[in-house]
């Protein structure tokens, strides 16, 4: 493939390289072994990272605590200056951005859920009159009610309530607006 | 089945968000990684990979075998990150393993990611199970690296399969392709 071109040809033009390089990191894994079929990670080094990202997902109530304040702050000011508000839903979308993904890692999947929902909802819109800005409250409401009641996974029945009572909240907003 | 040992690895994070960055580190320490810096962001991220560049002992890091990255960061993302280490000539290793973290789960973010030249992507929420999968199909599954006017990153077909609708619009002819073993 990397032979010289034969005399009197045109000198090639290579358009595409290929980059084959030998598994280093499969040789560092196995100490300097030699390289045989797919390997994998010892149980007891898996439980162990699982150990650890359980113990974190207990603590995550309480971390979430300051982020909901954020987005608490940033409804707020949407409330006290109607003129920041494209500002404070582009923070709050950011924020929501984040909560997307933590609260279901954690176990907290109505968190993620809802941060869905806000994530959306705070994407850049002709309007932000005062409606928009209380659906932004219900969801932060229902993301306090999730994690002060420490419900997990689907939350069962009042995870369902507080599901549909988020949706009605969005029904109401979408016949208003 | 061969069990790896990753005491000789070192994992850059780079991840804004501190809870998930604590979360990535003490994982990958739990499975063993020796070296595991965190980035707040993906410019501090450069900055690790430039002085380790330039000088590795003030850097504390001799070299770095895997980033993993959050997208969405501020002020530098994962994409800018992605796209320095690939592209930049400054960069270190511009082959390096890139896997990136990332809630939006949308077909176009993924494209973009892949034709940047990610080299996996785990999307949020992950678990453990999710980390030790993308990390063992890192080093189970190295893709060769496609370099064309147009692209550089790992070959973006993992499988020996033809094109999309089965048409291949690769190229074309031998002389127009080198391959390159190290």
């Amino acid at each position: 493939m990397t032979e010289a071109p034969a005399e009197n040809s045109q000198p090639r033009k290579i358009t595409v390289r290929y980059y084959r390089f030998r598994n280093s990191l499969k040789e560092k894994g196995l100490g300097g072994q030699v390289p045989s079929g797919p390997g994998s990670i010892s149980e007891e080094a898996l439980a162990a990272a699982q150990e650890q990202f359980e113990k974190m997902a207990e603590d995550y109530p309480d971390w979430v605590q300051s982020v909901l304040t954020r987005l608490h702050e940033q409804h707020s000011r949407c409330v006290d200056t109607p003129e920041l508000r494209h500002q404070c839903f582009k923070r709050l979308n950011e924020i929501a951005h984040d909560m997307k993904g933590q609260g279901g890692t954690f176990g907290f999947n109505l968190i993620s859920s809802f941060a869905v929902s806000l994530y959306d909802f705070t994407k850049p819109r002709d309007s932000y009159n005062d409606a928009v800005v209380e659906l932004v409250k219900a969801h932060v409401d229902a993301m306090k009610a999730v994690i002060a009641g420490r419900i997990r996974g689907d939350g069962g029945e009042i995870g369902t309530e507080l599901t549909q009572s988020l949706h009605k909240a969005i029904e109401k907003y979408e016949l208003v607006d | 089945m061969t069990t790896y040992s990753f005491d000789r690895f070192s994992v850059l994070v780079a991840e804004d968000n501190s809870y998930l960055s604590t979360l990535v580190l003490q994982c990958l320490k739990a499975i063993g990684v020796g070296n595991v810096r965190t980035a707040a962001d993906g410019g501090e991220a450069i900055d690790i990979l430039n002085l380790m560049k330039k000088d590795p002992t003030k850097a504390g890091l001799m070299s770095v075998d895997l980033i993993i990255s959050n997208w969405q960061m501020s002020p530098v993302d994962g994409l800018m990150l992605l796209r320095w280490v690939r592209r930049h000539k400054d960069s270190p290793h511009r082959f390096i393993p890139f896997i990136m973290l990332t809630g939006f789960a949308d077909r176009e973010k993924v494209s973009q990611a892949r034709d940047m030249g990610v080299t996996e992507i785990i999307a949020k929420p992950f678990s453990v199970t999710s980390i030790a999968k993308r990390l063992i199909q890192v080093i189970d599954r190295p893709r060769q690296f496609v370099h064309t006017p147009e692209y550089f990153g790992p070959d973006r077909r993992r499988r020996d399969a033809g094109g999309p609708n089965n048409q291949e619009r690769r190229v074309m002819r031998e002389d127009q392709i080198e391959i390159i073993y190290d």
